[in-house]
């Protein structure tokens, strides 16, 4: 069986648990997350009719004060991005976060998730802004609400990890 | 040093500098000059060409190789010319990447050290991991008894009492991913999400390395503890084992922990260092990490330790069985010669053979049939029968106990007659109906009894047969004085008896008896003596006369003149000589 460390990174409230909290395998509680900064789970995938582990690393949020955590993100096999829609700043983030974890993980594939896609009316992002980011993210809009975008998502980290291993083979 | 010199420089020094007597140097270098010259300047200026030139890195690449074994093969030169390279090389490595070089010498750096370490402490460290599976030791049976009561399996029983320790998982996981490579678990156990576990011991190890850096640098987290489970970990330069261990986990456990780490990175080297997420390649490291799931139990342990008394409860137990097989034989001894005793003492019994043995008990003998039953008598001595054998001949008692049942049984005395055996003379006294006494006298005597005396013996007559001898005794027959003849009064009164006689002899007849009629006669005091014994006689006899003449069968009758002796004394002293002026009866039924 294939297994892929996949780390998710994001601003503190981007909602990155509760975007795998629906979707994944759980078996920790929340309360890793505050104490040891990382709270791992589990989702099984099928790409291109592979079965794929993804072993999630929910990296604590960053909320100014702590730093992530950065051997967490050692090994990882790509980055999953999750950045708040409705809130402009989680975005403007994203550069030093992307430095942070390239300095630790190297060149992995990368995945950006723009979270809370259902809440269409608090929107804070022009049309703009989205290309500006999709031409620097492979991104993929979602909603853990609605689950829109999730399976994508995932999907998409997935074939990332084994396209880069067919790319060295 | 022909070493320096090239090859064709010494070869045809032989052949032409012979030993001759007296060369010059000069003839000699000549003789040289001539023969060898052109060839030796051609070498030279090939010699000089050559330096010129050089040698391009291709052909460096072809020989060096070669060069390198030849001259290795020939001496140590090369090395020690490389030596300092080589060090310097290696320091430079070590400076600028530790963790290729650790990687590199990893597998066999530990096992050397260990060695070394192992060998001194040889001999000193005795192995534990036995399981009680195989052993009969006592607490071994009771715990099978205690499996066997509760029904809980006896694995578990042995585990809940002796485990000292046991290696319930281990997990070989990727050092740099956290990512499980391969899972061992113990077999009756629920291993839940292996790679998740695998993950968060990997997230932890670096929490603790990032959290305490300094102490991380001389080990990093290498055990840590859950209530009864502790988790051990191992780190290796490409791969981590973490043990889970229920128990007192032993830092031995550790070492082997390391062993089998050192094993896998050597085994597997090319599968860690490409390791891309797909863990099969890893797969066939499964059975070294089965190979840790040990169980130790503290049989070996608790034996060493209960040594010392281990015979205790064994003597304890002989001894009990001891007291109590010795009490079964006194209690089987005292109940034997208690059957014995009373079947011996006991009259109309003869006990010729006693035997027991075989669980059984056989007795044999003679037995009076008057006799006690002899399983009566062992019950009467509180001995139980079943299983004993008994064989008896019947015999007649000469026992006095005996004769007198036998008697008693021959003759069935009613109950106012005693019984008693006076040497062989059978003695009955008391009062028995008359028919009885008369039955008795005539029976045959019993074995043991010679005589038979029922003088003792009152016989009870039929109260009108009784009455009527009672009248017959109250009648006197007078006489005048001097006188024996019979008058009118005499007359009359033996008429009257003599009817009473024949009726009372009749009724004797009836039941088998006999009236015997005494007749005794007496006079008045005046006369002599003798002439008053002859008168009363002559009295008498002339009433049995009488009585004969009436038909009265006088045969047995007894006859007796008394005189004066033995006076009748009722009445005034004239009346009184009168009335002994008589004859009077006395009648015996017998």
């Amino acid at each position: 069986m294939i297994q892929k460390k996949v780390c998710m990174v994001g601003v503190f409230g981007t909602g990155k648990t509760s975007l795998v909290q629906r979707f994944v395998h759980s078996m920790f509680s929340e309360r890793y997350l505050s104490t040891v900064g990382v709270k791992i789970d589990r989702k099984p995938i099928q790409v291109d009719g592979a079965d794929l582990t993804l072993v999630l690393w929910d990296l604590a949020g960053r909320d100014g004060h702590e730093d992530i955590t950065a051997s967490y993100l050692r090994g990882s096999h790509a980055i999953l991005y999750v950045a708040d829609g409705t809130r402009r700043e989680t975005c403007d983030q994203l550069p030093e976060l992307r430095a942070l974890a390239r300095g630790a993980a190297g060149e992995v594939p990368e995945v950006l998730a723009l979270n809370k896609s259902d809440l269409k009316e608090r929107w804070a992002l022009a049309a703009a802004d989205e290309q500006g980011l999709s031409r620097a993210f492979d991104l993929v809009r979602t909603s853990a609400k609605s689950g829109e975008g999730v399976e994508e998502v995932f999907r998409r980290i997935g074939r990332a990890t084994l396209a880069i291993k067919e790319a060295r083979s | 040093m022909p070493d320096d010199r090239a090859p064709w420089e010494s070869a045809p020094a032989p052949v032409l500098a012979g030993n001759r007597p007296d060369p010059s140097a000069e003839e000699l270098a000549e003789l040289r000059e001539l023969l060898l010259g052109p060839e030796r300047r051609r070498l030279r200026e090939l010699e000089q060409r050559l330096d010129a030139i050089g040698v391009s890195g291709e052909e460096l690449a072809e020989l060096l190789p070669e060069a390198i074994a030849l001259r290795t093969g020939r001496d140590r030169q090369l090395a020690r010319a490389l030596a300092p390279t080589v060090e310097g090389a290696i320091s430079e490595s070590v400076r600028r990447n530790p963790r290729e070089i650790a990687s590199a010498i990893f597998p066999v750096l530990g096992p050397a050290i260990r060695k070394a370490i192992a060998e001194t402490l040889a001999g000193l460290l005795a192995s534990i991991n036995r399981t009680i599976e195989h052993s009969l030791s006592p607490r071994g049976l009771a715990w099978r008894l205690e499996a066997w009561r509760t029904g809980v399996p006896y694995a578990q029983i042995v585990l809940k009492h002796a485990l000292i320790y046991r290696v319930e998982q281990v997990f070989l996981i990727h050092a740099e991913t956290g990512l499980l490579l391969a899972h061992a678990w113990a077999p009756e156990l629920k291993a839940s999400d292996p790679e998740l576990i695998s993950g968060m011991l990997t997230a932890i190890r670096d929490f603790v390395a990032d959290s305490f850096a300094r102490e991380h640098e001389a080990g990093g987290l290498r055990r840590f503890s859950v209530g009864e489970l502790t988790v051990m970990v191992e780190q290796g330069p490409r791969a981590v084992l973490a043990a889970v261990v229920r128990g007192q986990a032993p830092d031995s456990l550790l070492e082997r922990l390391q062993d089998t780490l050192e094993t896998v990175h050597a085994q597997f080297a090319g599968a860690l260092a490409d390791f891309d997420g797909d863990a099969a390649a890893l797969e066939p490291a499964r059975p070294l990490l089965e190979e840790c799931l040990t169980t130790v139990v503290s049989t070996d342990q608790a034996r060493e330790r209960r040594g010392a008394r281990a015979w205790l409860p064994w003597a304890i137990a002989a001894l009990l069985l001891m007291v109590l097989l010795g009490g079964l034989a006194i209690r089987s001894h005292r109940r034997w010669s208690r059957a014995v005793t009373a079947l011996e003492s006991q009259p109309g019994i003869v006990l010729t053979r006693a035997e027991r043995g075989g669980g059984r008990w056989r007795f044999a003998g003679l037995r009076d049939p008057l006799a006690p039953d002899p399983a009566a008598v062992l019950a009467g001595a509180a001995v139980d029968t079943a299983g004993i054998e008994q064989r008896w001949e019947p015999y007649i008692s000469l026992q006095p106990a005996m004769v007198l049942a036998r008697a008693r049984r021959v003759l069935a005395p009613p109950t106012g007659v005693a019984v008693a055996l006076t040497g062989d003379t059978l003695r009955l006294t008391g009062s028995a109906p008359l028919p009885w006494v008369i039955t008795a006298g005539r029976a045959s005597l019993p074995p043991g009894v010679a005589a038979l005396d029922l003088n003792g013996v009152a016989p009870e007559i039929p109260a009108d047969l009784a009455r009527l001898a009672h009248e017959i005794e109250g009648q006197r027959v007078l006489f005048d004085i001097g006188s024996a003849a019979l008058g009118g009064q005499a007359r009359s009164v033996i008429a009257g008896v003599a009817t009473s006689l024949q009726r009372l002899d009749a009724g004797v007849a009836l039941i088998g008896a006999r009236a015997t009629l005494e007749l005794i006669g007496r006079t008045d005091p005046t006369g002599s003596d003798s002439a008053n014994q002859t008168l009363s006689r002559e009295r008498a006899e002339a009433v049995v006369a009488a009585l004969a003449a009436r038909g009265v069968a006088t045969g047995a009758a007894r006859v007796s003149g008394l005189g004066t002796s033995r006076p009748l004394t009722d009445g005034s002293p004239d009346e009184r000589a009168r009335i002994n002026r008589s004859v009077s009866f006395g009648v015996t039924v017998r």
